[in-house]
């Protein structure tokens, strides 16, 4: 039986949040079209989104994800959820000084046929940056 | 007797209000925008957060206290700010949620962003809730204050 769009997403969510990146790509269509605006990143392909949540989960060993909301509008399902974790490696250009990160992020998701066809992430850089001790954009890798 | 009139809360209904939002945000209706929410209705902006040496500031309150401000001053800093709705979806509940591009070119200082005349464009996502009375009870929105502090010309992570 196939999944419901809300179903779908939350099987996304629930093992992204236990760092299981290949249960959360299972439930994503292979063509998946992603979307990280605050990275600049456009592009398809389930291994773009693997690598996504694979940096994260690497650049934040502890990684936790409260997920505070789940809006289903017919087959968009926008999930809103604290990202945080204590950095343990680079990540975004940022070089590790094992600063803990908090995020809040609003991910929207398009389903259809029980998968997530689409995927749009929206968070602040600046804040991410802030959390991190980067000073300057142009030399993010400075401490 | 007076009768009233009052079209029922629908997905249709309530992404109609959302649209007239927008629309009167391009057009500089502040007051308007108002208008279309609940005299208490809820604001959260969560990338604006102003760190000060003992507080930090945030752009979480009431439509009528932060998001008016904001907005008014958002617009005299950039003159000829405007948007671009690219998708909007809703529910029968009444949340609607909104793909919308605002873009302005700095002519005043935008918190610690000097102006340089410079454009800007940010992929914004919004939240809505609207009430049983088609009036607006919540705002939220988020993006990436980065990109827009990057486009103005402002290097400094603040």
């Amino acid at each position: 039986m196939t999944m419901t769009p809300t179903q779908t997403v939350q099987a996304f969510l629930d093992a992204f949040a236990r760092h299981d990146v290949d249960a959360a790509i299972a439930v994503v269509d292979p063509q998946v079209s992603v979307t990280v605006h605050p990275f600049g990143l456009e592009s398809s392909g389930a291994d773009v989104l693997r690598g996504v949540l694979a940096d994260l989960v690497l650049g934040f060993p502890d990684l936790m994800i409260t997920v505070s909301r789940v809006i289903t509008t017919g087959d968009v399902v926008t999930a809103l959820f604290k990202a945080e974790g204590t950095q343990a490696a680079g990540y975004a250009g940022a070089i590790n000084q094992e600063k803990h990160l908090d995020i809040d992020q609003a991910w929207r998701f398009v389903t259809g046929g029980g998968l997530i066809t689409e995927v749009t992430a929206y968070w602040c850089q600046a804040q991410l940056y802030r959390r991190l001790a980067v000073k300057r954009y142009d030399e993010i890798a400075i401490a | 007797m007076t009768e009233v009139s009052q079209r029922p809360r629908t997905a249709e209904s309530a992404a109609a209000v959302v649209t007239e939002f927008f629309d009167r945000y391009r057009a500089h209706d502040v007051d308007g925008m108002t208008d279309l929410c609940s005299i208490n209705a809820d604001f959260s902006y969560v990338p604006v957060e102003i760190w000060g040496k003992q507080r930090v500031l945030r752009g979480d309150g009431k439509v009528c206290t932060v998001g008016k401000p904001l907005w008014t001053g958002l617009i005299a800093s950039f003159p000829n700010l405007s948007n671009t709705v690219h998708s909007v979806t809703s529910n029968d509940e009444g949340d609607v949620v909104a793909q919308v591009d605002v873009e302005g070119t700095q002519q005043l200082a935008w918190g610690l962003i000097a102006p340089a005349g410079r454009h800007y464009r940010e992929p914004h996502l919004f939240i809505f809730h609207v009430g049983a009375d088609l009036l607006i009870d919540s705002i939220a929105a988020y993006w990436n204050d980065a990109g827009i502090s990057q486009q103005l010309g402002h290097n400094e992570v603040d």
